[in-house]
């Protein structure tokens, strides 16, 4: 990020030196009508898919969510009673309150555990790709069913967390069916993912110039307060965009909570996840509309707190040219 | 195209994609049933070896008719269900499909069946006119039943033996209580009576219908009573809290792990075809199973077979229907079907073919067959399919069941959210 800053402010500076405005550039210095006929080309089929994919059942969702559709038979437009009926629907605050702890829990979690294994792997470890990897990996899987099968079997009653609890005299029941260890049994599975955002850190980490490092020390800073007033200011950035990233996934979780909990949301809606729950009643109730009207105020939530962590952001992350 | 714009190519694009899009819904019509090449879609469910089984009888078939193809579609249980969803929502459902027991009234609400009456090539000669008539749906045949089964109680064998216990010749709910308090109580090997299975559909209909009531009433409403329920929880809540059940953490949930528990329960409750399957993943063990309990004052006629059935598509092509027709003909009354895919989803409602299946049936399916032919023996009174609505039944009564194994409401708390939810899903639809 700051070598990112460095080269923002170079280029500011190159054509007229510094303290003068850059000058101004025209369209003839642009590409060329060819090449921007050749990007179009190539954008084509992205922008099909997004249209026809995309755009499309947004735009059918969005209507939907006004009505009332069983999938069998035509919708009938009613208003805004699906969103009425949320306020009064105790499953969907249950699953508001579940996707929230969620959310809350396991992406600072996840995020700490990627910070603490990236600085960890930053210090020019022998086989670093090899530890990168091996770290990586979970992040590929984390979302399969197989995990989240895998996942039943070690919390299960006699699966291997009981097992070693066992070594230290605790006899505990199936965490999977005891509605107050549930959840934490997926916030655990999210926070194991945490390759993905470990990979982001590493690169951001190598971005700090070593000479800040090579300052400090000489100015008497321990290793701690390098880490505080060196290593996470600079690396600001990279927290605020895996922030964003893993809070939109968290928010999204579904295939984990499905298979870990047979699809039910149980024991007592323990596990019961906003988008398990816009499954059931779209799939397993035929409540359509209901369920587009649930779908559409997830992304709203999302959309909110994707904007309100970016105006917080302001007050703690530095992009260096600041 | 030099002149191409940001804004024309945006436009286009849009106008083009939204052009595809629409002539893909166009061929999502009611007329879009049918394979591509004009084969016959056949969708069933089940695991990797029901698949494979059916997939070399789909050869089979298509050998014996080289004139029909036939587009296999497959799934899991549950998938197959979601993709039946929105095949439906987009008209695009198989020619003929096999119909999950909760949806049956749901498929033929949303006009999925098609009249089987007239079709020449369907061969239903097998069946007499009263089968045929119990086969029908408020009066109509849209439907056939491809499998049946009734609710059993499956006992190891091999426990009762080493553990000297002996399964008394009538069974009544009080006795058997009675029984597997003291069996988990006597035997010295750790082993419970039962599994904890109030989950179980079928034996809760016929539990019900001892009761003099049903699950499903004729005119799409739940029949049990809130009554009825609470008995029914309360039978096993008092097995439960006297250890003679697994708990629901050792059994991995109220819908128990046959896997997890199996080889730790004198017996459970289960479907007659179940034990084919079930009884091969404890192959040390002996397995066998008989009519469920009877209330000493049970109603007559409380016995029933479940069919589970298949259909044909109402929007098959008229010039498909004859394929079709001769595809659910196979199902019903092949042998080398049947001896392919065996009794695992249940005796075929062919007598005629389960009498000639019988000498190459293993033991395991004969307890299958000893235990169709004597309930099918039974006085029966009808019984009717879950309505639009109640889909989610299963789910409703599971959480009902976790408030009261973890202690949060009480068996007629329970048994009256459980009701008035069920109603009240029926009544959104």
């Amino acid at each position: 990020m700051m070598a990112l800053a460095q080269k923002t402010a170079g280029r500011r500076q190159a054509p007229g030196g510094p303290g003068k405005p850059p000058p101004r550039t025209t369209r003839s210095a642009g590409p060329s009508r060819g090449q921007g006929l050749v990007a179009h080309v190539f954008l084509l089929p992205w922008m099909i898919g997004m249209v026809a994919v995309t755009a499309g059942p947004l735009v059918a969702s969005a209507v939907l969510a006004f009505t009332d559709y069983d999938l069998l038979s035509a919708p009938q437009f009613i208003g805004l009673d699906n969103f009425v009926r949320m306020a009064g629907d105790e499953r969907f605050w249950a699953a508001v309150r579940v996707t929230l702890v969620y959310v809350l829990v396991s992406v600072p979690l996840q995020l700490g555990f990627a910070l603490f294994l990236a600085v960890v792997l930053d210090k020019g470890l022998r086989g670093l790709s090899l530890y990168r990897s091996a770290f990586y990996l979970p992040s590929l899987l984390g979302g399969s069913v197989a995990i989240a099968i895998l996942w039943r079997q070690i919390f299960g009653e006699n699966g291997l967390v009981n097992h070693v609890l066992g070594w230290f005299g605790l006899e505990l029941g199936s965490w999977l069916q005891d509605p107050s260890l549930a959840l934490s049994t997926l916030v655990v599975l999210n926070v194991w993912t945490f390759g993905s955002p470990m990979v982001i850190f590493l690169a951001g980490l190598r971005q700090i110039p070593e000479e800040l490092y090579e300052a400090s020390m000489i100015d008497g800073a321990g290793r701690l307060r390098r880490f505080w007033s060196i290593t996470i200011p600079l690396l600001t950035p990279i927290i605020f965009l895996n922030l964003i990233l893993q809070m939109i996934s968290a928010f999204q979780a579904f295939t984990q909570a499905h298979v870990v909990s047979g699809g039910s949301g149980g024991p007592l809606d323990s596990t019961l996840f906003y988008t398990l729950y816009i499954y059931q009643r779209g799939f397993v109730n035929f409540d359509m509309g209901y369920a587009s009207a649930m779908a559409w105020v997830l992304l709203l939530v999302i959309a909110a707190a994707t904007a309100a962590n970016f105006l917080v952001s302001r007050r703690w992350v530095y992009y260096g040219d600041e | 195209m030099a002149d191409l714009t940001r804004r024309s190519f945006l436009t286009w694009t849009g106008v083009g994609a939204l052009s595809l899009a629409a002539m893909t819904l166009a061929g999502c019509g009611p007329s879009g049933s049918g394979g591509r090449d004009g084969s016959v879609r056949f969708a069933w469910w089940g695991g990797a070896d029901r698949q494979r089984a059916y997939l070399e009888g789909l050869d089979a078939f298509t050998a014996a008719n080289p004139d029909i193809k036939v587009a296999p579609e497959f799934g899991d249980y549950d998938a197959y269900q979601e993709r039946m969803t929105t095949q439906m929502a987009a008209r695009d459902v198989p020619d003929v499909f096999w119909i999950p027991s909760p949806a049956v009234l749901t498929y033929r609400d949303a006009g999925l069946y098609r009249d089987l009456e007239g079709i020449d090539g369907l061969d239903l000669s097998a069946f007499g006119a009263d089968q045929i008539e119990s086969f029908r749906l408020g009066g109509e045949l849209n439907t056939l039943p491809k499998s049946v089964f009734s609710p059993v109680v499956r006992y190891n064998a091999t426990f009762l033996e080493e553990d000297g216990v002996t399964l008394p010749e009538q069974l009544s709910w009080d006795g058997l209580a009675e029984l597997l308090v003291d069996y988990t109580k006597e035997n010295g090997s750790g082993r419970v009576g039962t599994t904890y299975g109030p989950y179980h559909d079928m034996p809760f209909e016929s539990f019900l219908r001892q009761r003099g009531e049903d699950l499903w009433t004729e005119d799409g409403r739940l029949g049990a009573s809130v009554d009825g329920v609470a008995a029914w929880i309360d039978w096993w809540e008092k097995l439960r809290l006297a250890g003679a059940t697994t708990t629901v953490s050792q059994q991995d949930g109220i819908e128990p792990s046959w896997a997890q528990v199996g080889d730790k329960v004198l017996l459970t409750f289960a479907n007659s075809n179940h034990i084919v399957d079930d009884a091969q993943a404890f192959p040390d063990y002996t397995f066998d199973q008989r009519d469920v309990p009877a209330a000493e004052d049970a109603a007559a006629g409380y016995h029933f077979t479940y069919y589970s059935r298949f259909a044909m598509y109402s929007g098959v092509p008229d010039d498909r229907v004859e394929s079709a027709a001769a595809l659910m003909s196979f199902n019903l009354n092949s042998p080398e079907l049947l001896g392919l895919v065996g009794l695992s989803a249940g005796a075929p409602p062919n007598a005629s073919l389960l009498d000639a299946y019988e000498p190459d049936a293993s033991p395991d399916e004969q307890k299958v067959i000893t235990v169709t032919r004597e309930i099918a023996g039974t006085e029966q009174r009808p019984r009717y399919e879950a309505p639009a609505g109640s889909g989610s039944w299963r789910d409703l009564m599971i959480r009902e069941l976790e408030e009261v194994t973890l202690g949060q409401k009480s068996v007629p708390d329970a048994a009256a959210a459980f009701v008035e939810a069920v109603e009240g899903e029926i009544a959104g639809a």
